[in-house]
């Protein structure tokens, strides 16, 4: 496997904020990573990073190119939404197309029109003429008709409705992705891409607390729902976190195997918006 | 590269209507003040109107210099029509993608900072300029043909009297260059606006001309020299491209009244100096202001984050 992005050490500070702190990890070829944390966790300052439009500190490698002092070459080979809805608007549908066009050697005019007719965006509209959501699809549209090894959405589905959404998604892992592809994606609306991921990466204060791939995590946590003696037995195996849901306790375990809880009570994986709480709060806790 | 700056400075067109929106204005306004203004004269005068362009007592040399000064004051119109823009263009090319936030859509495309702000600096120096002459180009064709259509109801040889007798060449020539070399003479002040427009954060027009406004005056109490204010005013009022001119020439008084005398050589090019104005040093310092302000604007868009 190689690596397509492999970040060591990388910080990041605002004065004297640490937006990003001391992160290291590696993003592997083919894989879909989910990044997951709340607002304010370093998530967009550490795309910015990877995508070359700040500098950092640390060895940031993406695509085997240092992003902020090579970022016209790695532009070539990625495609990105920093963020939704800020397309400019005193431009033509038209003229975006043209413009991605004449600067990008990997996009693809026939794709790009092929997914903007299956909208009801027409090409001689103005972008201010389009109403939130469909500057979102047509955003969309324009970035993946990019044929890049690595493509990053930064929240790529706010302000559309579900059925545009599971669409999106949809069509991203039918018509997109490939085993030569690799995305990059973070969202609040962890449980639509929870079946997409095949990497997982969570961050809160800078720091990344959980890096894993999505067929570890049954190995590694596993969440117990008990009541009464069976939880003050299951609270003896340290878990790292416990909630409280229609009067039953729930315990999220990290490392400890299923047989040293059977009988306890109901156990089942985690979902990753329960773990992500869990590792957050638990280390609060 | 290339192909990055054309698509590049077709954005800056698609984006900035004004730059061609302006000058049509302009010239709409002065092809109906050349129709209305024939109209009004040859109401007092029915002779006046051949007066103007076709008198036939006129030499071929003094026709052709009247009809280069009412081509050339066409021009003046729009040349100060250009300047404005290119001062609102330069104040607005990196504050209005960083206002609507689109910057993040033209930096996840593979363009350098640098290809950016220099396709704005080129829009400024060579395309606005162009833009102009074909405008100012069409016009005096425009304000030409309504003198000719108004003169053959009067009966003159249109041909003869505006057409054989304009000096396109020399005119079109030589307006050109002083389009051309203007913005150049002026390039720290665009250099300037384009730093100004990188950086603000709002009102770039206030913050780009207070320190102009300001700093010359405080110059004055404080130190009590004008250096500043030579250096950026007296200094912009000398543009190095003509040669002297001596009324002496062309104007004389022979005692009963002044005589003009337009035999003299009296094209546009004929007035221009090339040699002066690129040996001028100061054009060279200039030069290099606007290419720091350039490099600093270049360096803001690559290092600030502000989205």
């Amino acid at each position: 496997m190689t690596s397509l992005v492999s970040a060591r050490n990388v910080s990041k500070s605002f004065g004297a904020m640490r937006a990003v702190d001391d992160v290291s990890f590696e993003i592997e070829k083919g894989k879909i990573m989910g990044l997951i944390g709340p607002n304010g966790a370093g998530k967009t300052t550490l795309l910015k990073a990877v995508l070359g439009l700040t500098d950092c500190e640390g060895s940031l490698s993406v695509l085997g190119l240092d992003p902020f002092r090579q970022r016209k070459e790695l532009m070539q080979n990625i495609s990105f939404i920093a963020d939704v809805a800020v397309l400019p608007r005193w431009m033509r549908v038209s003229q975006l197309i043209d413009f991605v066009e004449s600067v990008h050697p990997r996009f693809s005019r026939a794709r790009a029109e092929e997914l903007l007719a299956r909208t009801k965006i027409r090409p001689k509209a103005k972008i201010r003429e389009l109403s939130k959501g469909m500057v979102t699809q047509l955003h969309l549209s324009i970035i993946t008709a990019i044929d890049a090894k690595l493509l990053v959405l930064d929240e790529p589905t706010i302000g559309l409705d579900i059925i545009f959404r599971k669409e999106f998604y949809g069509n991203l892992l039918n018509d997109y992705f490939d085993k030569e592809r690799t995305i990059l994606i973070t969202t609040h609306q962890v449980e639509e891409i929870e079946n997409l991921l095949t990497d997982v990466m969570f961050i809160n204060d800078g720091r990344i607390v959980l890096h894993a791939s999505m067929d570890a995590l049954p190995e590694r946590y596993v969440e117990l729902m008990t009541s009464g003696e069976n939880a003050e037995r299951a609270r003896r195996l340290n878990p790292i976190f416990e909630r409280d849901v229609f009067g039953k306790k729930v315990l999220t375990f990290e490392g400890i195997g299923r047989d040293q809880l059977l009988g306890l009570g109901e156990l089942r994986t985690p979902g990753i918006a329960d773990l992500f709480v869990a590792k957050v709060k638990g280390a609060a806790a | 590269m290339i192909g990055n700056q054309v698509a590049l400075i077709r954005r800056e067109l698609w984006e900035h209507r004004a730059i061609y929106v302006t000058p049509v204005v302009i010239a709409l306004i002065v092809s109906i003040m050349a129709i209305t203004g024939q109209v009004v004269v040859s109401a007092f005068d029915q002779a006046v109107d051949i007066a103007i362009l076709g008198a036939t007592n006129l030499g071929e040399a003094e026709r052709s210099a009247a009809i280069s000064v009412l081509m050339t004051g066409v021009s003046g119109l729009l040349v100060l029509a250009m300047w404005v823009l290119t001062v609102f263009y330069s104040l607005d090319a990196l504050y209005a993608e960083r206002k609507d936030r689109s910057i993040l859509l033209w930096r996840s495309l593979p363009c350098t900072d640098a290809e950016t702000v220099v396709s704005k600096l080129l829009t400024a120096l060579v395309v606005i300029p162009m833009v102009t002459f074909a405008v100012i180009a069409v016009t005096h064709l425009i304000v030409l043909a309504l003198a000719s259509i108004w003169l053959g109801f009067q009966g003159a040889n249109v041909w003869h009297l505006i057409w054989r007798a304009t000096p396109f060449g020399d005119n079109w020539t030589g307006t050109l260059v002083f389009l051309l070399a203007l913005p150049l003479w002026l390039s720290p002040f665009i250099g300037w606006f384009l730093f100004v427009s990188a950086f603000t954060r709002r009102s770039p027009l206030l913050v780009a001309f207070l320190p102009i406004v300001i700093l010359p005056m405080l110059e004055k109490s404080l130190i009590g020299t004008s250096l500043f204010f030579e250096a950026l005013f007296v200094r912009t009022g000398k543009l190095p491209l003509f040669r002297g001119l001596s009324t002496k020439d062309v104007l004389s008084y022979d005692g009963t009244g002044l005589r003009f005398d337009g035999d003299v050589p009296s094209g546009l090019l004929s007035l221009l100096d090339l040699s002066k104005f690129f040996g001028s040093p100061s054009l060279w310092l200039g030069l290099i202001v606007c290419g720091l302000f350039t490099t600093a604007a270049i360096y803001i868009r690559r290092y600030r984050d502000d989205s």
